[in-house]
């Protein structure tokens, strides 16, 4: 809970919100990035006041989930109105295959780094 | 009051022109110097250069307005705000824009702050933004500078502040440092290391607090460091705007060849 004493900064928010928190759930959309590499895609999630225990991710097909509860409510105002989230959730689509089995994830200073090895297909062609 | 500058492309409203010569001459022991924050990567220049005024105390003196920037007005308990605004405090004036800028604005803002610069006699700027960091280790974030001309080299060996030496720049940091190596006014430019998608209140700090260095005033980094997890919830819809706008700049950006690499 933001307290009087707390400071505010005078930024003035998009008026477009691209990210949607859901409101009656008391769930937030977290930050993600997904960047690609030559044999694995690295995606990351901003997962502020959060605990790495309290960190869920799984796999359903190519849809990464990650869940996780904030160590405390963050409160924000909207419309009049103050919402107290409680979670992080989303989900992301990966545009290729993977190989599920080799998946590692580190979280660190409240950000989540998974690193997902692709799925590589085809056959080996021979050089003349 | 409203000044139109008819020519230049873009006006400034600002109480300080009334009087500005007024201002300047009292201040002739202490070089005016210009402080620019805007989005860019991590957010750092928008976080480092707004924790600068709440914790200086500065006065907002102005605002600025350039051409095709859509209205935007924002009103915070009852008074209006604008997005880009001008805060001066002694001999220190700072520009700071909520709002990210494609190319074509970002062309428009730099020209505007040189435009300022010259009016209100400022005799250097400093501009606060981020660079992505290749380091995954636990370290403090490093902070590095470049320079438009030489004469700022001082700045960077006194306060032990590493050259910028190889990389490339777009965006608005590159629109400014384009408009001021032409220019007499020198401009400095802090480049913190940072997650460039994320925002990054911890490469912020390191910044306030090199920024405090040359600046040579206290600034306590407290209230920063216990916000920093509100902060990076609180913004972060500006940092997934920042970054659309800044890909949409990097692709229009002609890119050399890799041989020429």
């Amino acid at each position: 809970m933001i307290k009087d004493t707390d400071f505010e900064f005078k930024i003035i928010p998009p008026i477009i919100n691209s990210l949607f928190d859901d409101i009656e759930h008391r769930i937030l959309s977290p930050l993600s990035c997904l960047r690609e590499f030559d044999s694995h895609w690295m995606l990351e999630f901003d997962l502020p006041l959060v605990s790495k225990k309290d960190v869920k991710v799984t796999f359903d097909g190519n849809t990464v989930n990650v869940e996780a509860k904030l160590k405390e409510k963050y409160s924000e105002e909207k419309l009049g109105k103050i919402t107290k989230f409680e979670y992080f959730k989303k989900s992301i689509l990966l545009p290729g295959k993977i190989d599920n089995k080799k998946i590692i994830a580190k979280f660190q200073k409240g950000r989540l780094e998974i690193k997902i090895p692709k799925k590589m297909l085809g056959h080996s062609i021979k050089i003349n | 009051m409203k000044i139109n500058i008819e020519n230049l492309g873009f006006s400034f409203n600002c109480e300080l022109c009334k009087n500005y010569h007024l201002k300047i001459a009292k201040q002739d022991t202490q070089e005016n110097t210009l402080l620019v924050g805007f989005p860019s990567n991590g957010l750092v220049g928008t976080f480092s250069v707004s924790y600068l005024i709440h914790h200086l105390k500065m006065k907002q003196v102005g605002e600025i307005e350039i051409p095709d920037l859509p209205s935007t007005l924002f009103v915070e308990g009852g008074e209006i705000l604008v997005p880009i605004r001008v805060y001066n405090k002694n001999n220190i004036f700072v520009i700071i824009s909520d709002v990210p800028f494609n190319q074509y604005l970002a062309e428009n803002f730099a020209v505007a702050v040189h435009k300022f610069c010259k009016k209100f006699a400022i005799k250097k700027i400093v501009i606060v933004s981020g660079m992505e960091t290749a380091s995954k280790e636990k370290k403090p974030p490093k902070i590095y500078g470049l320079v438009t001309h030489s004469i700022l080299e001082n700045i960077l060996y006194e306060n032990q502040i590493p050259k910028f030496l190889d990389g490339s720049i777009f965006g608005t940091d590159a629109a400014i440092i384009s408009v001021f190596r032409k220019t007499k006014i020198p401009a400095l430019v802090l480049y913190a290391e940072c997650h460039p998608f994320f925002p990054d209140p911890e490469a912020s700090t390191v910044a306030i607090i090199t920024l405090a260095k040359i600046l040579d005033v206290n600034v306590d980094t407290s209230d920063i460091q216990n916000k920093m997890d509100k902060l990076r919830i609180q913004h972060r819809n500006l940092m997934e705007e920042t970054i659309r706008t800044l890909q949409q700049q990097q692709e229009k950006q002609a890119r050399a060849p890799q041989i020429y690499r």
